[in-house]
């Protein structure tokens, strides 16, 4: 297998990975917001909102970052930095959204906050890798069209299935704490893959 | 309008209730249907059969509970050692509270609705009426008794019928927060409905929370009683609910009700918490309606 094409299996693996576990997250969420915000659609629209503001700041962080830097191994340290955050919520959330519950409410303003707490930092670090896998890729404009596509379908497919596969297999198996932390392992081994495949990735050989 | 309505009730499932549709109205948590004909009013949550209808009643006999399990929801009142305050959480046609309001004359009720559109359709076409003493308001129940440090002597659930199962009102987490808010000899009783495996998980978890859980065959529907300390003797029990009946001169006789008695032995469902409820999977798993009495044990 030759070098470019291997460069871009991981890529596109890591994509794929990444997805998965971004949305399995927002379906996690869902369950450290019921219990104190309750189960409505407020709860949802406040959820996705977040989500999709920090995809919208992690593409905008990204692609300053890689243009910048190129540098994979930056991209690793984020993804590790997420992955942390992501795994310590277990224990924090309750004491944090008791008093989120007592001091802001369980109004939009509460919902918005308990959701950005969870997620806004960690989800921007992952979504950063877009970009990154976009530019790291990027050999030639002329199929800069293709790579674009190639790489958010692969990510959205990892969405779908993080979605389904969560919801449907992994939250009723393992319940929603333990799945936090094992999906945040996932997500700091895909930030050392990049830390330690950084010339591999920047083009170099490995 | 009253021909729009009948269409639109004949194109809709055979199940729904009698009637043509008197107002639909989509809320932020539901779908809300009224059905009505000449002497009785419905509301339910969908088309699905699987959504229950959530409350009904004869307009000719507006004080009768029509659905079989709404009447043991009373039963608690047997057991409680006073009547000060009853909270009810889901409050549906608001049928249960304002017949134990009107039972009980010194007892001071709240209901607990998530959503506000119920509470208006509750008052415009269910005779639900606000007083001093009967009060409604518009919260998650959870959140309300997270937030709201008062006791009360009964607290009633009847919050997960219809479309949705609110897993975080079925964990241990918020059965421990339940018993924090009962006062002394309080008791919570509890609606579950027992064709699913979910009936097996709710009804253990209660029982992890409460050391004694009582059942009540309410005709398709299950009315669990929890409270703390030993299981009450029988001839106690009938005791206060002879002394309760006398009392209140209820329409739904409490001596019967206490009478049918099942006392939960040998829980055999999983214990849900906030960590791992997997109510959809749960409740997706049919069995026979019948098999939760192995789980219990006739009162002693």
């Amino acid at each position: 297998m030759s070098h470019s094409i291997r460069r871009g299996v991981l890529l596109f693996g890591l994509a794929l990975t990444l997805g998965f576990a971004l949305m399995g997250f927002e379906m996690l969420a869902s369950r450290y917001l019921y219990p104190y915000f309750g189960g409505g659609i407020t709860t949802w629209a406040s959820l996705i909102a977040t989500v999709l503001v920090a995809l919208m700041a992690g593409y905008l962080l990204g692609g300053a970052l890689v243009d910048r830097t190129m540098s994979p191994r930056l991209c690793g340290y984020l993804l590790v930095i997420a992955g942390a955050y992501l795994f310590s919520i277990p224990l924090w959330v309750d004491p944090l959204f008791s008093w989120t519950l007592q001091s802001i409410g369980d109004g939009m303003a509460g919902i918005i906050f308990g959701a950005t707490t969870l997620l806004l930092l960690p989800l921007t670090l992952i979504s950063v890798f877009t970009p990154f896998a976009v530019r790291l890729l990027l050999t030639s404009v002329t199929f800069g069209g293709r790579l674009v596509g190639y790489v958010y379908g692969v990510s959205t497919v990892g969405n779908v299935l993080g979605t389904l596969i969560t919801v449907f297999t992994l939250m009723p198996m393992f319940g929603s704490r333990a799945l936090t932390m094992v999906f945040a392992g996932v997500i700091i081994i895909c930030g050392a893959v990049m830390i330690l495949n950084d010339r591999f990735l920047r083009g170099g050989t490995a | 309008m009253a021909f729009a309505g009948l269409a639109v009730a004949a194109l809709a499932s055979p199940l729904l209730a009698q009637g043509g549709l008197l107002e639909s109205r989509e809320s932020l948590y539901n779908n809300i249907f009224i059905f009505g004909d000449r002497d009785s009013v419905t509301m339910t949550f969908g088309h699905n059969k699987r959504y229950f209808t959530e409350s009904s009643m004869k307009l000719s006999d507006p004080g009768g509970l029509t659905v079989d399990y709404t009447r043991l929801m009373s039963v608690g009142i047997a057991y409680a050692p006073k009547l000060e305050r009853v909270l009810e959480i889901g409050l549906g046609g608001g049928r249960t509270v304002s017949y134990l309001s009107a039972a009980l004359p010194d007892t001071a009720i709240l209901a607990v609705e998530i959503d506000k559109d119920v509470v208006e359709l509750a008052k415009k076409y269910f005779k639900f009426t606000e007083t001093a003493r009967l009060r409604a308001v518009v919260s998650d129940g959870r959140a309300f008794l997270m937030r709201d440090r008062e006791t009360w002597d009964v607290i009633m659930i009847d919050a997960y019928r219809g479309p949705f199962v609110p897993f975080h009102l079925l964990t241990k987490e918020f059965y421990t927060l339940v018993k924090s808010r009962l006062s002394p000899g309080g008791v919570v009783v509890q609606n579950i409905e027992p064709s699913t495996m979910l009936f097996d998980s709710a009804s253990a978890t209660l029982k992890s929370v409460f050391p004694s859980v009582d059942l009540y065959d309410g005709g398709g529907n299950v009315v669990a009683v929890g409270y703390d300390g030993p299981s009450l003797r029988q001839s106690d029990l009938a005791a206060r609910a002879a002394k309760a009946q006398e009392q209140y001169k209820l329409r739904y006789d409490l001596r019967t009700m206490v009478a049918s008695r099942r006392v939960l032995g040998r829980p055999t469902g999983k214990i849900m918490t906030d960590d791992f409820a997997p109510v959809e999977t749960l409740r997706a798993i049919e069995q026979n309606n019948e098999k939760w009495k192995e789980q219990t044990e006739a009162p002693r």
